[in-house]
């Protein structure tokens, strides 16, 4: 049973919009214009085109890792571990455009990037392998890894690869030929959006068109079904988890390369858990979390300049994002309920007829 | 700093930062138990330290603050038992949205109400008085060191056996452990499965709130922007690292709070960074699920 593109966005729509009303609730409950803010934040995430393109800026690695999670997903693998990856990606992505300066740009970027998810997907190995050879439960395993990964790369930036000087848990700055071009002027705008694009193409190409995605979609809708058919069940959890931890890398490059030309200690603020949320949002599809990871960034880039402006917080995007999260656990529910009820018993329905 | 006294110093923080890792390692353990593990305790702490600030502060008085600590932490944690059971919203996704909006609300607020970013800690705000146990403390060395603790730290202690009294010795407790064994089977023979697994995750809800009321005025009497600091998440791999056992789930917070200690102790007089410490829960956890797993692959002959 599909459903179809429309019904599924246009219910999207609904649980935003009352997401969204809560939030503005909440404002005018602190004594705030919530009409003006609203204004305030559109106007500062697609108002003008260097607002879009802010507003790109933020979507991307909310693209990757929401794809990181979608693929796994896809196999019925809970991987909560994008954020590690993404984590070591971006520090060997960084270590890359830090050690070789003699590199042109058109060799050391595209190796900066290969070193990002070839370690993010190594990364995703270790509670892959785990779950593949000895069944250990990769949710666990992958929270308490993410852990050691934003300690392990805050240790490296403050001892082996520490920088006499600096303030703050951070890498040297990566050579000027590895920053990654800007697709606009006066924006962060840079081509790791492009690479996320052709990732999401790749994965919906994946998904759809391949033997493997094929696998990995039986395998996330009936395990014991792949396994009596003699799917290679184990490998095709280990090449998930590579993936997946590869795509979260390549995140993490992204922000390293793109936004912040070096590796900042803590810098993720929990992107790689945002691509649940997407997920979640995008209702499992590429094409979903394309949007939802648009939606999210828009949130995202006008919230500042919202602060700005208006004197309204910008946290109160992290509650809308908190209650978003909860109404659509509700509203895909909801209409189950109420199927339920409405079929399940012939008095009560009768009742209800009667009431009207 | 002597050798004799470095170790007693060790161990009297050791007991003070495992207080708010053993509440809410209880907090875990009940909903591990009950079948609905709660990876957002991270969020009921913080939320419970944010209002024991707000609340004791407003009232003057940190022990309703304290109190309104705990209930904030068991609507919460309604809140989340709401979205898992009724609406069969999944578990993670759930927790991670607990998380974030105790870490959106409270920041949010901080701005709202006091105009502020990052810290609050308000001048009329006492933290709890040390309480001294009477003869126990007058016990050289050890008696000033172990029994002249903030009150919480206290209830920490009795918590654990508490915990361990009701899941394995009450009705209710039996209830929430068969739940979490086969919910469809508790349902069958007449438990109230709805009602037992309010019961647990709101408990859980109201140790969170202490857990968090301890961070806030424990020792000093102030509320910092995250100022749980991955607690939450160290707290349950204590108690995955016990595989769910109260007393064993105490030895490793125990064990966890040491970690703590001696990352800033060692930091002065050795090299090991501190990171190193950090780290070590996180990686235990995995290791012993990993041993775990592969004993029982091996008696299946794998």
């Amino acid at each position: 049973m599909k459903t179809s593109f429309v019904a599924s966005f246009s219910r999207t729509l609904v649980t935003v919009l009352l997401a969204l009303l809560v939030g503005g609730l909440i404002m005018q409950l602190s004594g705030k214009d919530a009409m003006g803010a609203y204004q305030v934040l559109w106007n500062s995430a697609v108002g003008s085109p260097r607002a879009l393109a802010n507003t790109l800026l933020a979507a991307t690695p909310l693209i990757f890792t929401g794809l990181a999670t979608l693929i796994a997903f896809k196999a019925g693998i809970f991987n909560v571990g994008v954020e590690g990856s993404l984590y070591v990606g971006a520090f060997a992505a960084a270590w890359v455009g830090f050690t070789f300066v003699d590199m042109p740009g058109i060799l050391l970027i595209p190796l900066a990037f290969f070193a990002g998810g070839l370690v993010g997907g190594l990364w995703g190995l270790i509670p892959g392998y785990l779950k593949a050879r000895l069944r250990v439960d990769e949710i666990v395993t992958t929270i308490m890894l993410n852990y050691v990964a934003i300690l392990f790369t805050n240790y490296l930036v403050t001892g082996p690869f520490f920088v006499p000087g600096m303030a703050n848990a951070m890498s040297a700055e990566v050579a000027p030929q590895a920053q990654l071009p800007r697709l606009m002027e006066r924006s962060q705008l840079n081509i790791s959006f492009l690479l996320a694009l052709v990732v999401l193409a790749l994965v919906a190409f994946l998904l759809r068109r391949t033997a493997l995605g094929y696998e990995i979609q039986t395998l996330g809708t009936n395990a014991t079904f792949a396994r009596w058919m003699g799917m290679p069940v184990a490998r095709t959890i280990l090449l998930v988890m590579f993936l997946s931890g590869l795509i979260g890398g390549l995140a993490g490059a992204g922000q390293a390369l793109g936004v912040h030309y070096r590796f900042v200690g803590g810098f993720s603020q929990g992107l790689g858990f945002d691509g649940i949320v997407i997920t979640l949002l995008g209702r499992n599809t590429p094409g979903g979390v394309l949007l939802a990871s648009l939606f999210l960034g828009a949130l995202r880039s006008g919230a500042s300049t919202m602060e700005m402006f208006t004197q309204i917080p910008r946290d109160l995007i992290d509650i809308v994002t908190a209650l978003l999260i909860f109404f659509v656990a509700v509203e895909v529910t909801v209409p189950k309920v109420w199927k339920y009820w409405r079929g399940g018993s012939k008095t009560q329905m009768a009742a209800s007829g009667s009431e009207r | 700093m002597e050798t004799g006294e470095l170790i007693l110093n060790i161990v009297a923080s050791t007991l003070r930062l495992s207080t708010p890792l053993l509440l809410a390692a209880m907090a875990g353990l009940l909903s591990l138990q009950v079948g609905q593990v709660n990876i957002g305790l991270e969020g009921l702490m913080l939320a419970g330290a944010f209002t024991t600030v707000v609340v004791g502060f407003w009232l003057g008085s940190t022990w309703l603050g304290v109190l309104a600590a705990i209930i904030v932490g068991m609507l919460l944690a309604a809140l989340f038992t709401l979205v898992v059971t009724r609406f069969k919203a999944n578990l993670i996704v759930s927790g991670l949205a607990i998380n974030l909006l105790a870490s959106g609300s409270t920041a949010y607020l901080l701005k709202v109400l006091f105009d502020t970013s990052g810290t609050l800690s308000p001048a009329s705000l006492e933290s709890l008085p040390t309480v001294n146990i009477p003869v126990l403390s007058d016990i050289p060395v050890i008696g000033s060191l172990v029994f002249s603790q903030s009150p919480l730290v206290y209830v920490s202690w009795l918590m654990v056996p508490l915990t361990a009294l009701f899941l394995y010795r009450s009705i209710p407790g039996t209830h929430i452990r068969a739940i979490g064994q086969n919910e469809e089977a508790a349902r069958s023979v007449g438990i109230p499965v709805r009602r037992r697994q309010y019961l647990a995750l709101m408990l859980g809800g109201g140790l969170c709130g202490l857990a968090g009321a301890h961070l806030a005025v424990g020792d000093l009497a102030l509320f910092r922007e995250d100022m749980t600091a991955g607690r939450g998440f160290i707290a349950l791999a204590a108690v995955y690292f016990a595989a769910g056992r109260p007393r064993w789930a105490a030895l490793a917070c125990l064990l966890f709070g040491m970690f703590e200690a001696l990352q800033f102790r060692l930091q002065l007089i050795s090299s090991t960074p501190p990171q190193f410490f950090q780290m070590l829960p996180y990686v235990m956890v995995v290791v012993v699920l990993a041993i775990i797993s592969a004993r029982k692959e091996w008696r299946k002959g794998w």
